[in-house]
């Protein structure tokens, strides 16, 4: 096993590692609180994956916008082999907004349940009634 | 309850495992290599591809031009999702206009120490600065509506922080109302600027004339005088970022109506 890839199952192992763990928060919290950080964790962990498996290796990497506007034929190859993969990017740029309003969201839902109920325990808004 | 712990325990080792396992073989769809998937070089060779103009979507990048064009109708929908969600905690919110002027309350200094407020008084332009060029620039270097709307937020949390809402609501004239009427104007935006491009390009979401859309012969104008505007893309960063900026602002300035006021609104 080269040392590259070593790091590289590392980095995955690292990664699902934070996942599971924070898995675990989603499932075991025991306030409303607990499992929201445990959801963004969650959600940004699987955006770093996500960018992660878009990387490119190799000495010469670009970000994925071409620096001029009327490219010859030979800079279009060129950008093609030199440039990371955009569609995981894509995908992150929107999810990350969107997963952050989602958030907010939820803080406002745990907030109201704070508010009308005195307290975010699970357990404890579980067993009331009405 | 140990009987429940040891199973979630078990499981979540049990995940761990398999997901290695699978990463090791080799089960995973990709990693990363010096090759990238084909869906990929396909978008990065055809995105400004000006001598084989049937792909196009004459923008040099890459992830703005697959945001707004490629994949658009998805972002279209995500833009959805963020509707729903800032008018779903509107609506968990929805008091009348909050009038946080009690007695007494006008002549007490708000907000924290000189420095902080002489630092945010320099940075906040800047922010502003840098978010107004990400969104302009968007369809030529990385960058865009998302992007910028995420950054030009930090500006009113700054100012929020350390002078107070009532600075945000009173000097900047950036009340609740005002907020939900630019958010749903970006919005607006949006679909006009799809129904226009439908009428005029034939495609929807499609800013260049396409193969399979055969009522589509001309694309739209990629640049106005010396103004590269790349079709569609400019004006959907722009609305994009009017959405995004001022849907948070929104929900920023209902997360900082203070407790007190609101147990008193609502009669608790």
């Amino acid at each position: 096993m080269s040392i590259e890839h070593f790091l590289q199952l590392y980095c995955y192992a690292a990664l699902i590692v934070i996942m599971v763990i924070s898995l675990y928060g989603i499932v075991r919290g025991a306030s409303l609180t607990k499992k929201l950080i445990a959801l963004t964790i969650f959600g940004d962990v699987a955006n770093v994956l996500i960018i992660y498996v878009g990387f490119r290796l190799g000495e010469k990497v670009f970000v994925p916008a071409l620096p001029t506007l009327e490219p010859s034929p030979e800079e279009v190859a060129w950008f093609a082999s030199v440039a990371v993969d955009p569609v995981p990017q894509c995908l992150v740029l929107t999810a990350i907004v969107i997963n952050m309003a989602v958030t907010l969201f939820l803080a406002f839902l745990v907030i109201q349940a704070y508010r009308l109920y005195g307290t975010t325990a699970v357990k404890k808004i579980a067993k009331l009634r009405g | 309850m140990k009987v429940k712990d040891t199973i979630i325990g078990i499981a979540a080792a049990l995940l761990l495992i398999a997901v290695m396992a699978a990463i090791v073989g080799g089960g995973t769809a990709y990693t990363p290599s010096t090759e990238i998937r084909r869906l990929a070089e396909f978008y990065l060779k055809h995105c400004i591809n000006v001598y084989n103009t049937t792909w196009w979507t004459s923008s040099p990048a890459t992830v703005t031009s697959m945001v707004w064009d490629y994949r658009g109708i998805d972002t279209y929908y995500e833009t959805s999702v963020f509707f729903l969600a800032v008018i779903g905690s509107t609506a968990l919110f929805r008091i009348a206009e909050v009038k946080l002027r009690a007695e007494g309350e006008e002549k007490r200094e708000l907000g924290l120490s000189t420095i902080v407020k002489t630092s945010t008084r320099i940075v906040f332009p800047l922010i502003s600065i840098v978010s107004a060029s990400v969104v302009l620039h968007g369809h030529l270097n990385p960058g865009g509506g998302f992007q910028a709307g995420s950054i030009l937020v930090v500006g009113p949390l700054l100012l929020m922080a350390s002078f107070s809402r009532r600075y945000l609501e009173d000097r900047l004239r950036l009340s609740r109302a005002r907020c939900i009427a630019l958010f749903t104007t970006g919005l607006i935006s949006i679909i006009l600027v799809v129904a226009l491009s439908f009428a005029i390009g034939g495609a929807l979401m499609q800013n260049q004339p396409k193969p399979w859309s055969p009522k589509s012969p001309w694309g739209l104008l990629t640049k106005i005088g010396p103004l590269e505007i790349s079709g569609t893309l400019f004006f959907f960063d722009l609305a994009e970022f009017l959405v995004v900026s001022f849907g948070f602002t929104l929900l920023f300035l209902l997360l900082s109506i203070p407790e007190r006021e609101f147990r008193r609104l609502l009669g608790l």
